[in-house]
Order: structure tokens, then C-alpha cells, then sequence
């Protein structure tokens, strides 16, 4: 992460999304920043457990909007999204538990910032010489 | 004003209120969308540091005050 990476030549934007989408970090990983990869791997999944930590085990529910945001964060989301499901279909929810909007909140946020990281990737491939100083 | 804004901050350290577990949510959101911005790691932490102390604060004091107007409607 100290010297501007080297790009791998013909890496495809398309295929860095992709990536980005399944694994946080990805996109990154693909076009040769581990540094950056690990980073947002680390950050987006942490957030992820500490949301179904925090949540009870009950925020990530296919039928609840917020799991738009969450699905931001493919493999993340789809790995967690059976065990949500068993703990919702084991006791009821209460819904207005404050803690298990703040677990939903964290899961909702770690997708949108995993959505942020998979453009960013996307940019890295597609426009190299952009400029991120004056991004 | 003084009693409203003391008890705003009561509510803010109570066990029960998870208002606190924005701070971290804050932190990590700096540092990823710093990361996304710049390659080098001194102007990334410096970078998030400033994002999650102007955005806590801001939100603090966003906080405080309409706290501050509830007490009096």
C-alpha cells in the first residue's frame, strides 16, 4: 500500500466487480492491491459479524428492505443470510429491540461500503490513470 | 438548557442506549471510504481521522440540539 501499485495488464473491470461482489476486497485482490484487499476484507466482514453479534443473529431477512443494502455485500450477505434465517424461525423477533436495529444498521452499512469498494475496484481496472489525489 | 443538554448526555453513557455503537460504525466507514480516496496509508489514517472526528462531532451536536428543542415542545 506505500508505492502505487502496478496494475496487472488485461485484468477485466467486469470480472473485478464480480470478485468485489463475492469477497470484499476482491475487486482489489484481483487487480494486484493485497494491501487495500485485506484491508476492506477485514473492515467489511468484521462489521458484518458484529451486526449479526450485536443484532441477536435476526438482520439479515430476505423480506426486510434493508436486505437490499446487505445484498451490496454478495458472499457475506448469502453466508449469513441461513443463519439469520434459523434464529428467526427458532424464536420470535422483537422488533423493537434498539440493538437489533443497530446489528441491521452495521450489516446494511457493510454492504453499502462493500458497494463503495467494488466501484472503486472497478475504477483501479477500468481508468488506471485516473487520478485518486483528486478523486 | 443546562439540566436538558446534562440529560442528554446521561441518555448518550446509558447501558441501555446503543447510540455508542455508532462510534466504531463511524470509525470503520472512515477508514474504508478514506482507502477508496487515496493509496497512501499516512494520508488514509490521517484522512479518517479527521472524517470520524468532524462526523461524531457534527452528529453530536446535531444530537444535543434537537434533544435540547424536545425538552421544550
Amino acid at each position: 500500500m506505500t508505492s502505487p501499485p502496478a496494475l496487472l495488464p488485461s485484468r477485466s473491470p467486469i470480472a473485478a466487480i464480480v470478485l468485489g461482489w463475492l469477497i470484499p476486497g476482491g475487486g482489489h485482490a484481483y487487480g494486484g492491491q493485497w494491501g487495500k484487499a485485506i484491508l476492506f476484507f477485514s473492515l467489511i466482514c468484521a462489521l458484518m459479524a458484529a451486526g449479526m453479534v450485536i443484532g441477536g443473529g435476526t438482520v439479515i431477512l430476505h423480506y426486510r428492505l434493508w436486505f437490499g443494502a446487505q445484498l451490496c455485500a454478495g458472499g457475506p450477505t448469502m453466508a449469513l443470510l441461513p443463519i439469520s434465517q434459523y434464529f428467526a424461525a427458532s424464536a420470535p423477533i422483537d422488533w423493537a429491540n434498539r440493538f437489533n436495529e443497530m446489528g441491521t444498521l452495521y450489516t446494511a452499512v457493510a454492504g453499502l461500503l462493500n458497494l463503495l469498494v467494488v466501484m472503486d475496484a472497478y475504477l483501479m481496472l477500468a481508468h488506471p490513470q485516473r487520478s485518486k489525489e483528486n478523486a | 438548557m443546562w439540566d436538558a443538554a446534562a440529560g442528554f448526555f446521561v441518555c448518550l453513557v446509558s447501558p441501555s442506549n446503543p447510540l455508542w455503537l455508532y462510534y466504531p460504525l463511524c470509525a470503520v466507514v472512515a477508514v474504508v471510504y478514506k482507502a477508496t480516496k487515496s493509496d497512501d496509508p499516512r494520508k488514509i489514517a490521517l484522512g479518517a481521522l479527521h472524517f470520524f472526528v468532524s462526523v461524531s462531532l457534527g452528529m453530536l451536536g446535531l444530537g444535543l440540539a434537537f434533544y435540547v428543542i424536545s425538552q421544550y415542545l
